[in-house]
């Protein structure tokens, strides 16, 4: 049997960040992607948070394709018929380094792929792992195809359905609620035309959110974000909420619903439409998460679990970096006692703990349990823009005062028990 | 006088080219000419000066038995150098097609291949065809004195053949025996559909799962009195319908005033045949198939269900 | 026997985008068409069955070329030559058949050239026959079946109206089709093991040639445009109850006039 010293099983960010971590550690590193190149299977909604990255990725900023800083973050809370938003535009956000950036994955990955070729990994397309090679419990190769190779580590960084977690006896079975379903378009539109509807200077950039009847009282939220030239819009959508809902709804729909609705139809006005795509969304958050690592093999990105949403964001992106940075130490150490089994490996464990990663997935591990209250995606948004509206509207009839018309809305939609209920979860997140 | 040379092993063809090249010849002001080669020929000769050539050049020699294209290929240099032909017109046929280029070669110029239309510009003639897989049309023009250019059948149309004679000339070739030697040929069981005339056309792609299912959709052009064609896999791969039946880059490309296309996802390739039909409609149950963006109307649907309902209804009226 | 496979790189069609009629070929990745694989494939193939036999993969086109080489030589192919000099781009057909016979030629011992008959973006199909012309070798194109039989070819080639059994003494020229063979995959050992494969890249200097005569220089055609056709497609898609959608596509059948006989 052929013998690498690391089979990295995933080109996406996770994988790649452990294969980078390894460059220049003279050990034959091999990276396994089933994609025509990575990225090609992979997208975001999204932005990607420098921040969390500075320290293991230095040249992220000067280097990887980026789209557009945000300087604009957006919340609109979706009626039926009408919307509220709440728009941020911050100084802070525009001051150089910038916090985060628009990105589209198939640059993004893609550069980092050269990244680590050009370190001397090798990244190979258009392969994956068919099954794993145990002594035991202990890892000790792949199988790709009809090639079996032999492995001191193997690293299962293959996404959230992840067939070597799986196959190594670390997942839990998957339950719908743990996971979304997000889709979107990349509408194609030149930069002075985004530049002059979003308000932005020059390289600036908007991320908005939507949450409200745009979801069909499902559990989820629309996006969009401004790349250089183009913008990126979607729908996430609760698989535990898909799948309850009769009549079946079908996903796209939504989305063709969403264009329709004015406040997005004008946006996007003129554009064109060059890519369609999906991707499961791991939510389930520190609940959810595998075993991490095991006898020669660990779990990395979104295998690992390593997704989480925050409400006002998604996280999963700097995670993956980051997580595939820590497994590559880990590896590093292993090697240097030439020890893989599970308890040398676990320093990857804890590595994960210290960082910013297990810290944000521990305060957030309630945020399940907010986003499976239906109310937060129907009622409530409907509820403030019908409130909003009733506040600006002036009809035939002498205006009401501003405090009983508040007053009698908030007494209709808020004042009950069920809200206040509400209220009290959020101190959970 | 200069002159523009056609040359074809398919007589039918030749005519096209020389119908459309009495225009060629008279903006350029050069002599119109064909060759006619094989190891006995002439017979024809009097039907290219009906449909405009000045001259005919037959060339005969025992080399030119088969279509061994080297002795072709330098039968054809050796006209054009004794006889300052300066353009030379050949219809894209897969033997026209490798001949060419190497004539081409011998002469030190430069070649179009699969013309699909040709026209004179400032003195010089601008060719589109095909590029990038179909996506695009390039236009491209040649810049050396001498040029040779493969045309699509079907690009030009016959002419009205007129009472006119012209002038044969026996060309002496020096050829040597031909290197390639053929041992063997296997007639093509080919059915002789002519999908470029096709007014409606129903073209079947890799949604249908079985040999036996075509007869259902066979149903449907019946019900529509159309023609059937087919993808390349279908074709080539699978065998399930002949060659003749292949619309796309490298098979047909049509133009009926209604094409069905069904259970094709409608890559570029495939697109190419289809672009000239009026009306184009397609059935396949993926929404996010391309096949729609280049549909006038389509429906997104299983196409077992479809097609026999689609049948049904026309047969009913 | 020793066999050059003649390689092209192309922009994969499935990644190509059409923006305002232009063709965007940035983010496409380069890979080699499908009739160059298959005769990459066929060599490879002829290299089992024919003991002592070896395979040059021979390319001309950009630096890219060194990465994209490797998928070739972990097929099968022993070695490379590629000619990825910056004065070789945009050469056309007549100029890279020029510069690969000049390489072929300094390769030295052949005994056959495998191209495909033609390239999938543009499938001009000349780089086989000016071939085998400047190097006066036989050309057999559209081989849909090869066979090596000591010092001879036998080929069965796809022609319109038949199957065209034919043969020749090597050295020859052959173009292949697509039904010849199914390329395999590589196997993940080879792609590992493809890097140490000998791999030579050849100025044009190296082949005697001056700048003048080769590239966009040296061309004798020229695209004066490339443009995606001009089409408008209504675009109208029924969905839904069968019997709605069925009626629906009829009534436009009958309104825009096409049915009927």
């Amino acid at each position: 049997m052929e013998k690498v010293d690391v089979m990295i099983a995933g080109g996406g960010l996770a994988g790649l960040s452990c294969a980078y971590e390894l460059a220049d550690s003279g050990m034959t590193v091999v990276v396994l992607e089933r994609g025509d190149f990575s990225g090609s299977k992979n997208i975001t909604g999204g932005r990607i948070y420098l921040g969390p990255l500075e320290g293991y990725f230095p040249d992220l900023r000067k280097d990887a394709p980026l789209e557009r800083h945000v300087t604009k973050e957006i919340l609109t809370l979706m009626g039926e018929t009408n919307s509220t938003t709440l728009q941020l535009r911050s100084d802070r956000f525009n001051h150089d380094p910038y916090p985060s950036y628009t990105i589209l994955r198939a640059k993004f990955d893609r550069w980092l792929a050269d990244v680590v070729s050009g370190k001397g990994i090798f990244v190979i397309p258009q392969k994956k792992v068919d099954d794993l090679i145990k002594d035991g419990a202990k890892v000790i190769g792949i199988r790709s195809g009809e090639e079996e190779f032999g492995a001191d580590c193997v690293v299962a960084a293959d996404g959230i359905l992840s067939f070597v977690a799986e196959k190594a006896g670390l997942r839990q079975p998957f339950q719908p609620q743990h996971f979304a379903l997000g889709f979107k378009e990349v509408i194609e539109l030149d930069s002075k035309t985004i530049e002059d509807r979003f308000c932005l200077g020059e390289g600036e950039g908007a991320a908005q959110l939507f949450v409200g009847s745009l979801t069909d009282g499902m559990i989820g939220g629309g996006f969009l974000y401004t790349n250089r030239e183009s913008l990126s819009l979607g729908i996430v959508v609760g698989i535990h909420s898909l799948n309850r809902r009769e009549p079946p709804q079908e996903v796209y729909k939504l989305l063709d619903d969403f264009k329709e609705r004015p406040e997005i139809k004008n946006l996007i006005k003129g554009g064109n439409p060059i890519e369609y795509s999906a991707h499961l969304i791991s939510e389930g958050g520190i609940r959810i998460m595998p075993k991490l690592y095991g006898d020669g093999i660990l779990v990395v990105g979104d295998a690992a679990g390593l997704g989480l949403n925050m409400l006002v964001t998604v996280r999963g992106m700097e995670y993956a970096m980051a997580s595939g940075v820590f497994a590559g130490r880990a590896i590093r150490r292993a090697k240097e006692k030439n020890d893989f089994s599970a308890s040398s490996l676990a320093h990857y464990e804890e590595l994960l703990k210290e960082s910013f990663i297990m810290k944000e997935m521990g305060t957030f591990r309630n945020s399940l349990d907010i986003l499976e209250n239906e109310r937060l995606f129907s009622k409530y948004p409907q509820a403030i823009s019908n409130l909003f509206e009733k506040v600006m509207t002036v009809d035939g009839g002498p205006k009401k005062g501003l405090y009983k018309t508040i007053w009698q809305e908030l007494k209709k939609d808020f004042l009950n028990y069920e809200t206040f209920k509400d209220w009290l979860q959020f101190r959970k997140i | 006088m200069a002159e523009l040379l056609v040359f074809s092993e398919k007589t039918d063809l030749a005519f096209e080219l020389v119908s459309k090249s009495r225009e060629f010849t008279a903006a350029l002001n050069m002599g119109l000419a064909a060759a006619l080669l094989g190891e006995k020929v002439g017979a024809e000769a009097e039907e290219y000066f009906a449909y405009g050539a000045d001259r005919v050049y037959i060339g005969e020699n025992p080399a030119l038995a088969g279509f061994d294209v080297e002795s072709y290929a330098e039968a054809l240099y050796q006209i054009v150098q004794k006889n300052n032909a300066k353009i030379l017109l050949i219809p894209s046929t897969k033997r026209g097609k490798e001949l060419a280029p190497r004539v081409a070669q011998k002469l030190g110029a430069g070649c179009i291949t699969d013309a699909t239309a040709v026209e004179v510009k400032d003195g010089n003639f601008l060719i589109s065809r095909y590029a990038l897989g179909g996506n695009t049309v390039a236009g491209e023009v040649i810049k050396t004195g001498h040029k040779v250019i493969t045309v699509m059948p079907k690009t030009f149309e016959l002419g009205i053949r007129e009472g006119k004679t012209g002038e044969v000339v026996k060309a002496d070739l020096n050829l040597r025996a031909p290197r390639v030697r053929v041992v063997g040929r296997q007639e093509k069981v080919g059915e002789k559909v002519n999908l470029e005339e096709a007014e409606i056309l129903v073209c079947v792609g890799r949604g249908v799962e079985k040999k036996e299912d075509l007869g259902m959709v066979e149903q449907l052009a019946k019900a529509l009195g159309a023609e059937m064609g087919c993808t390349k896999s279908l074709c080539t791969d699978y065998q399930w319908l002949s060659e003749d039946r292949l619309v796309g880059l490298s098979g047909k490309k049509t133009n009926p005033r209604l094409v069905i296309s069904i259970g094709i996802s409608g890559q570029i390739q495939y697109a190419v045949g289809i672009r000239g039909a009026r009306i184009a409609v397609s059935i396949n149950k993926d929404k996010q198939a391309p096949i729609f963006a280049i549909s006038d109307y389509g429906i997104v649907g299983n196409l077992y269900d479809v097609v026999p309902l689609l049948t049904e209804k026309l047969k009913s009226v | 026997m020793n066999i050059v496979v003649c390689l092209k790189l192309i922009p994969d069609l499935k990644y190509i985008r059409v923006k305002d009629r232009k063709p965007i070929l940035e983010g496409a990745p380069l890979i080699f068409g499908d009739m160059d694989r298959n005769a990459l494939e066929e060599a490879i193939r002829i290299k089992e069955k024919v003991e002592g036999t070896k395979v040059i993969a021979l390319a001309l086109g950009s630096s890219k070329l060194k990465e994209t080489i490797k998928a070739a030589l972990a097929i099968g192919a022993d070695e490379a030559v590629l000619l990825t000099d910056p004065l070789f781009a945009d050469s056309d057909t007549a100029g890279t058949a020029k510069a690969l016979a000049k390489a072929i030629e300094k390769i030295k011992t052949y005994d056959l050239i495998l191209c495909g008959e033609g390239s999938t973006d543009n499938y001009s199909g000349q780089v086989g026959p000016r071939l085998a012309e400047i190097l006066g070798l036989s050309q057999i194109t559209y081989v849909r079946k090869l066979e090596v039989e000591g010092k001879k070819l036998r080929a069965v080639r796809n022609m319109e109206e038949s199957f065209e059994v034919v043969e020749v003494e090597m050295p020859a020229l052959v173009t292949v089709a697509t039904e010849i063979n199914q390329p395999r995959l590589a196997l993940l050992k080879d792609i590992l093991k493809a890097g140490k494969k000998p791999l030579q890249e050849w100025k044009a200097a190296d082949l005697g040639f001056s700048a003048n005569e080769i590239g966009a220089k040296g061309a004798v055609r020229e695209v004066v445009s490339n443009l995606a056709p001009e089409q408008e497609r209504k675009q109208v898609v029924f969905e839904g109850e069968l019997k709605d959608v069925v009626e629906n596509l009829f009534n436009a059948l009958m309104k825009e006039g096409v049915l009927g006989r």
